[in-house]
C-alpha cells in the first residue's frame, strides 16, 4: 500500500505494538509507518485505542509498552520521556486541550518554542521576537492577540482550544503530529479554519496522523491512507475512498471483517 | 515557669517596662500554652521548644537587606534600628506615636487578650523594650508605599512590635518583611487599628534561613466602611506561626485574605486565623494555600465567628492545598461559628498533588518535567504573589521560590 513515497525513510514507524495500563492491554500489536508528506487517518469506534496509540506515541507515563517499538527518523524512542520527544519533533494535538490556570498562554507558548529551537541548535526566542514570531503565526488559525495573555485554554471555547492547538503545532514546526480528534466540538467554519491551518503547516517533509470519527475533515484535508483500529489492532488500511466506505456502512461493517478475518 | 525565668535572666528585672511587667505577670500563671487547645495542639513541641532556646537579644543587629531600596518614593522602616519618623506632606503625615499612647492602647489590648489565644503576643510584650516598638499614625492620602522591616539576627530571640493606627480615610499599600537568620527566633507582634473609610493592601512576607523560627502575630480592628486587604507569604522557617485575628467591630466592613505557606525539608509552618464578625454587612473572603514537600508539616486552621449582631454577613473560607511528597503532611481546618440567621458564609478545603494531566501536556510542548512543575507551581503562586502590595513591581520574589523550591 505505502509504495508513493518510499524514496525517503519513515519519519514514523510503530512495529507491532502492545501496551497496558494498570495491566489491562489497550493496544494488541499495531503497526504503521509514516513517511514524508503522507497524511494517514485513523478511525475506529470510542475505546478502539486510537487516543491510546496517540499518548503512547507521545509518550504518557501510564501506558507501559508490552512488546514492539516505535521508531522516529529511525531511532527506537520508547524509552524517551514525553518533553524529548516533543522536542526531537513529534506533536499531539490533544482531543481535550488542557486548561492550566495561572500560566500565560503567551509565555507557555515561548517556553515550548524556545525548547524546540533548542534542540533544533536554533537561537532561542526572547518575548520581542517570540511576539513578533507568534503575531505570523496568529494569522495560520485567525486567532485574535488576546488569546496570548489569557491563562492556557482557560476559558477557551472548545474551536477556540482547537485553534491553539495548532497555533502550537505552527510554532513546534514538528516532524510529525498526530491530531487527535481535532475536528471534534467544531462548526463548519471553525473546521475549515482548523484544516486550512494544518495544510498550510504540514509540508514534503512532515507527516500527519489524523485522528476522527468523521469523513468530514477528511473532505478537507485528503488522507493518503485511512486505517481502521478495532479493540486495540489496525484492522483495515486503504486509501482515502475506505473511510468514504466506513461513512456509509457503518462500524459495523469492520465488525463483519473481523468475524471474516 | 522556665519561660519566666529564661526572660527574666535575660533582663535585668529593674529595666523592665510597665507592659513587660504586666506581660510577666500573666504568664506567671500561664508559663506556655495549652498544648491541647485547638490553637497549639498540632504545634510541633520540640520545635516550639527549639523557638526559646535563643537568648534575648535587645541590640538591634545589623540589618542586611535583601531586597534593595531601588524605588525612591517608597518609605521604608526598621524595627528597632533607632527608628524614627515624622513626615507632614502636603497630602498626607506619619507621625510617631507617643510613648504614652502607645503604651496606653497596648495596655488596652493585653486587657482583651484571651492567655492562650494571644499567649504569642504576651510573650512578644513581655520581651520587648521600647526600643524594639513602632508605634505610627498615619492619616491622609497619596501616601507613597510603606516598607516594614523585622529582623532576627543568628544566634539570638529577637522581639519587634509595630502598631499602627490609620486615622479616617487613608489609604495605604504597606508591606511587612520579616527575616529570620540562621540559628534565630524572631517574635513579631502588630497591632493595626483602620478608622471608618480607611483602606489597607497590607503584605506580609516571611522568610527565614537554616534553622529560623518565627512566632508572627497580627491584631486587626476595623471600623465601618474599612478595607482591609492582606496578602501573605511564609517559608523557609524551621518553625513558624502566624496568627491573624481581626475584628470588624462595628461590621460593614470588607476584609480579603489570601496567604500561602511553603513547607519542605522537616519544617513546620502554620496559619491561625480568628475573624470576628461583631456588626451586621460584614465582607470576607479567604484563601489559603499550603504547599508541603519533603517531611514538612503545613497547617491552617481558620475560624469565622458570626453572631446573632452580625446579621448579612457574607464570608468565604477556602483552604487550598498542594502536597507534593508522600512523607509531607498537611491539617487544614476551616471553620464556621454562626449564630446569626440572615448570614451568607461558606468554607472549604482541598488536599492535591500536581496535576499529571496537566503535566503531561506540557511534557508534549518540549517543557521538561522539572519546568513544567515550576510553571505548575508558579500557577499556583500566582494568585498571592500578586496580592502581596510593594513587592511585585520589583521583586523578584517568585523567581526565588521557583527556585528554591
Amino acid at each position: 500500500m505505502q509504495s508513493k513515497m518510499k524514496e525517503s525513510d519513515p519519519i514514523l514507524e510503530v512495529e507491532n505494538l502492545s501496551a497496558s495500563t494498570d495491566n489491562l492491554p489497550i493496544l494488541k500489536g499495531v503497526s504503521l509507518t509514516v513517511y514524508p508528506g503522507e497524511i494517514h487517518a485513523i478511525m475506529g469506534r470510542n475505546g478502539c485505542g486510537k487516543s491510546t496509540l496517540s499518548k503512547i506515541i507521545a509518550g504518557h507515563p501510564s501506558y507501559k509498552i508490552t512488546n514492539g517499538d516505535i521508531k522516529f527518523l529511525g531511532e527506537n524512542i520508547n524509552s524517551l520521556e514525553p518533553e524529548e520527544r516533543a522536542q526531537s519533533g513529534i506533536f499531539l494535538g490533544f482531543q481535550y486541550p488542557i486548561e492550566i490556570p495561572g500560566v500565560s498562554n503567551l509565555e507557555f507558548l515561548r517556553v515550548s518554542t524556545n525548547a524546540r529551537r533548542k534542540f533544533l541548535n536554533k537561537e532561542e526566542l526572547d518575548t520581542f521576537d517570540f511576539e513578533e514570531l507568534v503575531k505570523e503565526k496568529l494569522e495560520i488559525v485567525k486567532m485574535d492577540h488576546a488569546f496570548l495573555s489569557r491563562s492556557v485554554n482557560q476559558g477557551f471555547s472548545g474551536g477556540e482550544k482547537k485553534r491553539n492547538e495548532i497555533l502550537q503545532m505552527a510554532l513546534l514546526e514538528p516532524k510529525i503530529a498526530i491530531l487527535d480528534e481535532t475536528d471534534s466540538g467544531l462548526d463548519i467554519d471553525a473546521l475549515r479554519i482548523v484544516a486550512s491551518g494544518i495544510k498550510k503547516i504540514s509540508n514534503k517533509q512532515t507527516g500527519i496522523i489524523l485522528i476522527t470519527h468523521y469523513q468530514r475533515l477528511l473532505d478537507e484535508i485528503e488522507p493518503n491512507y485511512v486505517h481502521v483500529m478495532s479493540d486495540g489492532q489496525i484492522i483495515k488500511t486503504g486509501e482515502s475512498d475506505l473511510a468514504l466506505e466506513l461513512e456509509k456502512k457503518g462500524y459495523e461493517w469492520t465488525d463483519n471483517f473481523i468475524k471474516e478475518t | 515557669m522556665e519561660i519566666i525565668e529564661k526572660i527574666k535572666t535575660n533582663k535585668s528585672i529593674n529595666n523592665q517596662t510597665e507592659i513587660q511587667k504586666i506581660c510577666l505577670n500573666k504568664l506567671q500563671s500561664n508559663p506556655l500554652p495549652n498544648p491541647k487547645s485547638e490553637q497549639w495542639r498540632l504545634s510541633n513541641k520540640s520545635k516550639f521548644s527549639n523557638f526559646l532556646d535563643y537568648s534575648v537579644n535587645e541590640k538591634a543587629p545589623i540589618f542586611d537587606t535583601p531586597f534593595p531600596n531601588s524605588s525612591q518614593s517608597n518609605i521604608r522602616l526598621i524595627i528597632g534600628d533607632n527608628c524614627q519618623i515624622n513626615l507632614k506632606e502636603k497630602n498626607y503625615s506619619i507621625k510617631q506615636l507617643s510613648e504614652d499612647k502607645l503604651i496606653k492602647y497596648i495596655k488596652e489590648q493585653i486587657s482583651c487578650f484571651d492567655q492562650n489565644e494571644n499567649w504569642s503576643d504576651l510573650l512578644n510584650l513581655s520581651l520587648n523594650c521600647t526600643k524594639n516598638t513602632l508605634g505610627l499614625k498615619i492619616s491622609g492620602s497619596e501616601i507613597p508605599p510603606i516598607e516594614i522591616f523585622s529582623h532576627a539576627s543568628s544566634d539570638s530571640l529577637n522581639a519587634k512590635t509595630l502598631v499602627i493606627f490609620l486615622e479616617k480615610n487613608c489609604d495605604i499599600d504597606l508591606l511587612q518583611v520579616n527575616l529570620g537568620k540562621e540559628n534565630s527566633s524572631l517574635s513579631q507582634s502588630t497591632f493595626f487599628c483602620l478608622e471608618e473609610n480607611t483602606s489597607v493592601n497590607h503584605g506580609v512576607v516571611s522568610y527565614g534561613e537554616n534553622k529560623s523560627n518565627l512566632l508572627n502575630s497580627l491584631n486587626v480592628i476595623q471600623q465601618k466602611n474599612s478595607v482591609y486587604n492582606l496578602g501573605s507569604l511564609h517559608f523557609k522557617f524551621n518553625y513558624a506561626r502566624f496568627e491573624i485575628r481581626i475584628k470588624q467591630s462595628e461590621g460593614n466592613a470588607k476584609t480579603n485574605i489570601k496567604g500561602m505557606q511553603i513547607t519542605k525539608k522537616d519544617e513546620q509552618i502554620s496559619t491561625y486565623t480568628k475573624i470576628d464578625f461583631a456588626g451586621p454587612n460584614g465582607f470576607l473572603d479567604q484563601i489559603n494555600k499550603s504547599l508541603a514537600d519533603e517531611k514538612s508539616h503545613a497547617i491552617f486552621e481558620g475560624s469565622i465567628i458570626v453572631p446573632k449582631i452580625a446579621q448579612k454577613t457574607d464570608a468565604s473560607q477556602l483552604s487550598r492545598n498542594l502536597l507534593l511528597s508522600n512523607l509531607a503532611q498537611i491539617d487544614t481546618k476551616p471553620q464556621l461559628e454562626i449564630i446569626a440567621d440572615d448570614v451568607k458564609c461558606k468554607h472549604g478545603a482541598t488536599i492535591s498533588q500536581l496535576n499529571e494531566e496537566e503535566l503531561f501536556y506540557m511534557r508534549t510542548r518540549g517543557i521538561t518535567l522539572t519546568e513544567a512543575s515550576k510553571l505548575q507551581l508558579s500557577s499556583y503562586f500566582q494568585e498571592i504573589i500578586a496580592f502581596i502590595p510593594v513587592s511585585k513591581d520589583r521583586w523578584d520574589l517568585l523567581d526565588k521560590l521557583l527556585n528554591e523550591n
